[in-house]
């Protein structure tokens, strides 16, 4: 026990003198990563407020199911008894096909004068259910219009499903398009932090190449090394966090009003807390692979003399 | 403690560096190391503590055969062996104190040892009045001086030293050699690879002449 706090204590004292004995190198590397991570943190935050509108717009997502112009009065009892008995259907409401023409033209009371002189109604009547809120609430209403499409007295269904799936088909390719500049990123990054440790190797090798013939162990040769590069992940990822939450809030604060007929009242949300952790963890983890890669190859061809 | 048995090392030049060597060096002996440039001094003793790989051959030193020692277990060698190198290796930007201290903290001893024996090795060279400079500030003799105390600082069985008295005048020549004999008195095995004609008249010590990397006369 008394052996390994000498050991933390020596370690700790190296790596803070490593740090301090290539201070420029050092913030160098953190400012590096600080913009790296910004872009892809930038990326993840457009990417999180997509999601969250889309479980948005996921919820006001409704089926509409349109009735022939002579259905009768049994055929729509029989379906309202449907609509009612079906276990994930929140509400339902029934549009009668003069509700629909007469709220038609109140919305385009403006508008063109040949639909005020209309003088038949070309508009179905309707019923318009909401669904209860699950993850997979769109693939019950897919399952519920099948059904429904070979009910009597129904002449089609609309649910919005091609939007949803374009929409869900973008998010999937954002998803992708993140992991592919993730990686990539994540490998520029181990090439930086590898190169900022090289540096930090070649500007104490007199001091290394001594602890070497006196005896050290290349563990405790390599964990300062490896500390080093976890500090520069760390520091990197930190910084980027406040530049994106400075970012955030210049967007909210200058946007946020012009963008709510997107975004549907949405406001726009920082990153959640456990990607920020995430962001933190994984430029960590970057660091530490890319201080033990240089550190590595020193010590195997070092070895190997 | 030391013994080398028909090691080869070559560095793929006309001749190689060590043919066939074979020798020994009992526990508490002191040895000279001589010959002239390029006789294979150095190779040898970078041999000893592993800083070369030998090609062929066998070495055996404080009971590890230093040819087939795993990388791993490298340190385990080398704390058993103070060296004292041809150029020093002291670290500019640290104080004689820190030099002497440093080669104990790397190998994990604790602070308060470290302290004391920094100490105790600094008063056995003579060197405590001069514990804050810097090494670029102190002379040859001094430097090497701290070199000795660094070596000797982790009580090494052995001590090696690659020409401790080439750049010194005859006074301080003997100074250093005296640093060396006290160690030896105190147990240590001494390889002390030289030039200086003027130790070897004296003729207290066995010496083992290396020529074109062949042992000539032992």
């Amino acid at each position: 026990m008394r052996a390994l706090f000498q050991f933390l204590n020596n370690v700790l004292g190296a790596t803070a003198h490593n740090l301090k004995a290539n201070r420029q190198v050092f913030l160098v590397s953190v400012a590096t990563i600080t913009v790296a991570l910004s872009i892809l943190g930038l990326f993840l935050l457009v990417f999180s407020n997509l999601k969250s509108m889309m479980s948005t717009w996921d919820r006001q997502v409704q089926l509409i199911v349109y009735l022939d112009d002579d259905v009768s009065e049994d055929q729509k009892s029989k379906l309202r008894a449907l609509f009612e008995g079906h276990p994930e259907v929140e509400e339902v409401a029934f549009t009668s096909r003069e509700e629909a023409w007469e709220n038609f033209r109140h919305s385009f009371s403006g508008g063109a004068d040949f639909i005020q002189d209309l003088d038949f109604n070309p508009l179905p009547g309707s019923f318009h259910m909401r669904f209860k809120s699950s993850p997979d609430r769109l693939d019950k209403i897919k399952d519920f219009a099948q059904v429904l499409n070979k009910q009597p007295g129904v002449e089609s269904l609309e649910y919005g499903e091609k939007w949803v799936a374009r929409f869900e088909k973008f998010m999937i390719f954002i998803q992708v398009f993140l992991l592919a500049v993730g990686g990539l990123l994540c490998l520029g990054l181990i090439l930086i932090i590898s190169n900022t440790i090289k540096l930090s190797y070649y500007s104490r090798q007199d001091e290394i190449e001594l602890m070497r013939l006196i005896g050290a162990t290349n563990r405790y040769i390599r964990t300062p090394f490896l500390l080093e590069g976890v500090c520069v992940g760390f520091f990197g990822a930190v910084a980027s966090l406040a530049l994106l939450k400075a970012m955030h809030y210049y967007i909210q604060l200058r946007f946020q009003e012009s963008l709510d007929f997107l975004t549907r009242g949405v406001v726009i949300q920082f990153l959640p807390f456990s990607w920020s952790v995430s962001m933190v963890v994984v430029s960590m983890a970057v660091g530490l692979m890319g201080s033990y890669y240089s550190i590595h190859q020193f010590l195997e061809s070092g070895d190997r003399q | 403690m030391i013994q080398l048995f028909n090691v080869f090392k070559s560095y793929g030049g006309v001749s190689p560096a060590l043919d066939g060597v074979t020798l020994t060096i009992h526990k508490g002996d002191f040895v000279y190391l001589t010959g002239p440039s390029g006789a294979g001094k150095t190779t040898l003793l970078k041999i000893l503590f592993r800083r070369e790989r030998l090609d062929r051959g066998q070495v055996l030193v404080h009971g590890f055969n230093v040819g087939k020692l795993d990388d791993s277990r490298l340190y385990q060698l080398r704390r058993k062996i103070g060296v004292v190198f041809q150029d020093y290796k002291l670290l500019p930007r640290k104080t004689v104190f820190q030099n002497v201290a440093f080669a104990q903290e790397v190998i994990g001893v604790d602070r308060k040892t470290v302290k004391a024996h920094t100490w105790q090795a600094l008063k056995e060279v003579g060197l405590t009045q001069k514990r804050n400079a810097y090494p670029p500030e102190l002379s040859g003799g001094e430097q090497q001086r701290v070199a000795i105390a660094r070596a000797l600082v982790n009580r090494p069985s052995i001590l090696l030293a690659d020409e401790p008295t080439g750049n010194l005048d005859p006074a301080m020549a003997a100074e250093i050699l005296a640093l060396f004999e006290q160690a030896n008195r105190n147990g240590v095995t001494v390889v002390l690879a030289t030039h200086n004609q003027e130790l070897l008249r004296a003729g207290r010590y066995p010496v083992i002449t290396l020529n074109r990397g062949r042992v000539v006369e032992s």
